[in-house]
């Protein structure tokens, strides 16, 4: 999707706020929107992250731009649940339920919540039958056009050349994951130069690295 | 049931847009009595899941693992190796470290980590990411200005150094290794954690030890 979310190399956005304070949370709201997230599962229990990415990049442009992160967060948490009827948009407006409760949570202490933490590292590698296309070494080029639902194919990269680094095997796909159906591709880390991506570059050695999958990318 | 359908979404968002308040602080606390109401999470679980990222997991769990790297080569190449399982040394794994990979700074490059698409983050080893890493304008010029965006740091790099930009575009998150300080041969394990800031495991801190003035 050519979403107001992809943002590599856009311009115009301005300095970045260095002096912000360093403690986690800097209001009382943010703390809490972060730690119900966590509590609640983040979303409807029926999503995949790929889809609630998706969500998140169908927030109306200027909302994405200007709310706050984490309230933008959780406004997609909460546009989950009215999509999976979790709840409604009234229910949401009010802070009130109209139906009875689906069950009765369990209050989780500090030490649970650091165990449920160590728990959840969670891996996206799949095996695969089909060998990869592409070595260590290889010259690839992205493909100019990209899904219009979900995909991690930057805007910045499309129709650019680059070489592929490292190879990762494959790794659930998340341009069908956001639409429910779980296949699994070779994942690749390619290396584009800044000189290749910027004109403003020419004379740079730097680097940027992206992490691919196969079907983004052509031989070159 | 999701119904994985973009238009559908797109009017979710709209609706939600013109029926609940516009402040943050009253959409949350909506939000909160309903899924207690519904009994999907109670009060004392988010109340344990502030103090879990207000106190133990941040940035702290990383620095223990950078100064582990620093006076354990052993530890280090393993890290370097798989940084999900090395990790598992510490009992950090959690959430977003399934395929950590760590990026080593040196004499002649500098790592930057950025998330373009979205905002992702090794959450379990740093903690909640800082705001301004989540901003437009951070990741809009991470890929195309890092040398402007690391002087915005107070990071000032010469061209003999090579910037290396790792834009998290998959599950795969990035922790950077600062270079240790020079004059810290004498500083054991537990003084070097806290020469380690958590921007220089982004990669907008790179000189450590000069001073915590305007640390963040």
């Amino acid at each position: 999707m050519d979403g107001v979310h992809d943002l590599g190399g856009k311009q115009g956005y301005g300095p970045i706020d260095v002096l912000e304070p360093v403690e986690p949370f800097h209001s009382e709201w943010e703390a809490r929107a972060w730690a119900l997230s966590k509590g609640f599962g983040g979303g409807a229990p029926d999503i995949t992250i790929d889809w609630w990415r998706h969500v998140r990049e169908t927030s109306i442009p200027a909302d994405y731009l200007t709310r706050p992160y984490l309230d933008s967060w959780l406004e997609t948490d909460m546009a989950t649940l009215v999509d999976s009827k979790v709840c409604t948009i009234e229910e949401l407006a009010a802070g009130k339920s109209a139906t009875p409760p689906v069950g009765e949570a369990v209050s989780i202490s500090v030490e649970d919540a650091i165990a449920a933490n160590r728990a959840s590292a969670t891996r996206f590698d799949r095996p695969v039958e089909v060998a990869p296309k592409f070595a260590v070494g290889s010259r690839i080029v992205a493909h100019q056009n990209a899904s219009t639902g979900h995909t991690r194919l930057p805007g910045y990269v499309r129709g650019r050349v680059g070489e592929i680094h490292a190879h990762h095997g494959a790794h659930l796909f998340p341009d069908a994951v956001s639409m429910g159906i779980e296949v699994a591709e070779h994942l690749y880390t390619v290396a584009f130069k800044a000189k290749d991506l910027w004109p403003e570059s020419a004379n740079s050695k730097d680097v940027v690295f992206l992490d691919l999958w196969e079907s983004y990318l052509a031989p070159r | 049931m999701a119904t994985f359908d973009t238009q559908k979404a797109s009017e979710i968002h709209r609706e939600l847009h013109s029926h609940l308040p516009s402040e943050p602080a009253l959409r949350v606390k909506a939000l909160e009595s309903l899924m207690v109401e519904k009994g999907l999470t109670t009060s004392e679980t988010i109340n344990s899941w502030v103090e879990v990222y207000s106190e133990e997991i941040g940035p702290k769990r990383g620095a223990q693992v950078v100064a582990r790297s620093w006076v354990d080569p052993e530890f280090k190449s393993r890290l370097l190796a798989d940084a999900a399982e090395a990790i598992k040394e510490f009992g950090f794994e959690g959430d977003a470290t399934g395929h950590l990979k760590a990026v080593e700074n040196t004499d002649a490059v500098h790592n930057l980590v950025v998330c373009t698409l979205c905002s992702c983050y090794p959450f379990s080893i740093l903690g909640i990411a800082p705001n301004w890493y989540k901003t437009a304008a951070y990741r809009s010029r991470a890929v195309r200005d890092p040398r402007g965006v690391l002087m915005e740091f107070g990071v000032s790099l010469g061209t003999d150094i090579q910037v290396q930009v790792w834009d998290s575009t998959a599950e795969l998150r990035y922790l950077v290794i600062p270079q240790r300080p020079a004059n810290t041969e004498e500083l054991g394990e537990k003084e070097l954690v806290k020469l380690v800031t958590r921007n220089s495991m982004i990669g907008t801190d790179r000189i450590l030890g000069k001073s915590t003035e305007g640390e963040s």
